[in-house]
């Protein structure tokens, strides 16, 4: 027995890897990868499937994408966190049973991810040296959080390092960046007015970068995997918008994808939290939901495992994928803006109704002294002759 | 009536010569000047009516069959079309209507046209007694139609844009997409919204007044845009057509 252990200890040589054995990029396919870790050919075609109706492609390009990940090579992803909340991260990782988000996170060969990679400290940073130099102009960057450039940008620093030269010489060797979130867009809740550390996205950081933006607080992952897998099947990245999203997630407006869709056209809305409207699904227009402001396809992706998305769950859409929402969109809970200058607690309706009440008034009060100037004229005018 | 040539007078015969102070029935307001005004004034009504329900609906409906958002906002599109073209015909006419319809009428691009701004300001501020008589628009109506002809396009840009964000042909989506990339969606509904009452003040201020000086002139004023024509002085018709316009 315990010759036997000693025995199978001995079988067991540790790996230590050579010089000329890099571990980046994995000799393997992506699908092979999957089979060995069992995911089923069913499973496979599903997520091929999945991806290719979130790009909005006929169902033809599913065996496309199907053959394209069998032959592809998985690609290096470095993952980069500068002013975040980890949410992107974490809605990455927020899938809770066996599903397509697993087969992203095998879809890559993912080097550097400060929030769930094993490595730490010098090794972790290693690490990323190594894709830089290794995989220069082949890997994937993903960035979550903005990057302060205020004060040299010491508001953020990541291992001694700050956020912009970080990004700088990440970004600029990637194939491809992709801004996850709304930070990593334009900055987001940090670049907020007054925003202090002089908070910017990606593509304001590193204007040399070819960044996909995906809008979101958080960014969809399902948008996330299919533009990798666009990229992969196409090698080229999806088509995009003026603000550089792509198309098939932000070509449409969420309210015209709307399950509530129905009750909006038929005129019955929610009046307030809980009233009977409330608890029978009707539309959130008059709560202020922002979905008539917004271009995403959250009614059709969906979060969490496609579970929901806030309008199902009874709460008005803030307009999280639209540029500069906390400025923009809010108040989250009011139809319109405040208008500049009156505080937040007078809408623009009360101003309007107030300015059109004055001019009545002021035309009344006109009417009669003009009246009385009639009466008081002491030779009349020559018309009346 | 039809009978009479402009500048005629009906007792011109009888009466010759008659005073010059006599009204004598001018022709000032031409047919696409009260039909564009009219139709203006229709579809502000029903635009200001369906577009205040659609910021804020009033009614909550329970049918699950009248559709009444739905048929709100289609009612506010069909009238917004008619308001466009009204707007269209009347800028086509500042360049071929009569010089009181002109454009030239509406730029204050003569001394004496900001003289008699202020010659109004001080009417209206009862600094001054009596009115200076004018055939067309007084001065500073004329700055103030300048104003809301202004307005007007801007809710008309706005509305466009607001229109092809949901839907739209090439074309409208060509002259008015990039918009919404400049000005957020958010900010050019506020405008929209908010412009809105300024018509509303507007009309108030514009009948009134177009009452009191109906009243003070005594010269058809409210009855000429319905028929196009004012009772003007003789010697302000001939003071008027020796203007350099």
């Amino acid at each position: 027995m315990t010759w036997g252990v000693v025995q199978v200890f001995a079988d067991q040589e540790p790996h230590i890897p050579g010089k000329d054995e890099t571990m980046i990029p994995p000799n393997e396919t992506f699908y092979g990868a999957l089979q060995k870790k069992g995911v089923t050919r069913r499973r496979f075609l599903k997520f091929c499937t999945a991806m290719t109706a979130t790009l909005a492609l006929p169902p033809r390009y599913v065996a496309q994408v199907a053959s394209a990940l069998e032959k592809t090579k998985k690609p290096v992803l470095v993952w980069l966190q500068f002013q975040d909340c980890a949410g992107n991260s974490e809605a990455i990782l927020r899938s809770s049973h066996p599903s397509v988000l697993e087969v992203v996170l095998d879809l890559l060969s993912w080097e550097y991810h400060e929030i769930i990679m094993a490595g730490a400290g010098h090794q972790a940073e290693a690490a990323l040296q190594r894709v830089v130099k290794e995989e220069k102009g082949k890997y994937l960057a993903v960035v979550e959080g903005a990057i302060p450039l205020a004060d040299d940008g010491v508001y953020c620093t990541v291992a001694g390092k700050t956020a912009i030269s970080i990004a700088k010489e990440v970004c600029t060797n990637a194939a491809a960046t992709i801004a996850a979130g709304a930070c990593a867009w334009y900055g987001g809740l940090v670049a907020a007015s007054p925003n202090p550390t002089g908070a910017v996205g990606i593509s304001e950081a590193v204007p040399e970068a070819k960044v996909v933006n995906l809008g979101g607080c958080p960014q969809n992952p399902a948008n996330t995997a299919a533009v990798l897998v666009h990229y992969l099947t196409f090698g080229e990245l999806p088509a995009l918008d003026q603000y550089n999203r792509p198309l098939f997630a932000y070509g449409r407006v969420i309210h015209d994808q709307c399950e509530r869709r129905a009750h909006y056209d038929a005129g019955r809305y929610v009046q307030e939290w809980g009233d009977e409207g409330h608890r029978r699904g009707w539309c959130l227009y008059k709560m202020g939901c922002k979905g008539p402001q917004t271009t995403f396809n959250c009614p059709s992706v969906r979060f969490n495992d496609s579970t929901s998305w806030p309008v199902k769950a009874g709460h008005g859409c803030v307009g999280c994928g639209g540029y500069n929402f906390w400025e923009t969109k809010s108040p989250f809970y009011e139809r319109l803006p405040n208008v500049p200058g009156f505080g937040a607690d007078v809408s623009a309706g009360k101003i309007g109704i107030g300015i059109t009440a004055a001019v009545a008034g002021a035309t009344v009060v006109h009417g009669i002294a003009s009246a009385v100037r009639d009466r008081m004229r002491t030779t009349p005018p020559p018309e009346k002759i | 009536m039809g009978s009479l040539a402009p500048g005629q007078h009906a007792w011109s015969e009888a009466h010759r010569p008659y005073p010059t102070t006599l009204p004598v029935r001018t022709y000032v307001w031409e047919l696409p000047v009260r039909v564009s005004h009219w139709f203006i004034v229709l579809s502000i009504a029903v635009l200001s009516f369906t577009g205040y329900y659609m910021h804020n609906p009033f009614i909550v409906a329970t049918s699950r069959t009248q559709f009444l958002m739905a048929r709100i906002r289609f009612i506010h599109e069909i009238a917004a079309a008619v308001f466009i073209s009204a707007f269209i015909l009347r800028m086509y006419w500042f360049f071929v209507g009569n010089d009181w319809s002109s454009w030239r009428s509406f730029w204050p691009i003569h001394k004496r046209q900001w003289r008699g701004m202020g010659q109004m300001v001080a009417y209206y501020s009862f600094l001054k007694k009596d009115l200076v008589h004018h055939v067309g628009h007084n001065a500073l109506a004329a700055v103030t139609y300048l104003l809301m002809f202004t307005f007007m396009l801007l809710e008309i840009i706005t509305g466009l844009t607001l229109y092809t964000w949901v839907r739209g042909s090439w074309l409208l989506g060509w002259l008015f997409r990039w918009i919404p990339g400049v000005i957020d969606i958010q900010h050019l509904r506020l405008l929209h919204f908010c412009i809105m009452f300024t018509f509303f003040a507007f009309v108030i201020h514009h009948v009134y007044s177009a009452v009191l000086v109906s009243w003070e002139e005594r010269n058809g004023l409210i009855e000429s845009i319905f028929t196009g024509y004012k009772f003007v002085p003789r010697h302000e018709l001939e003071e008027d057509a020796k203007l350099p316009k």
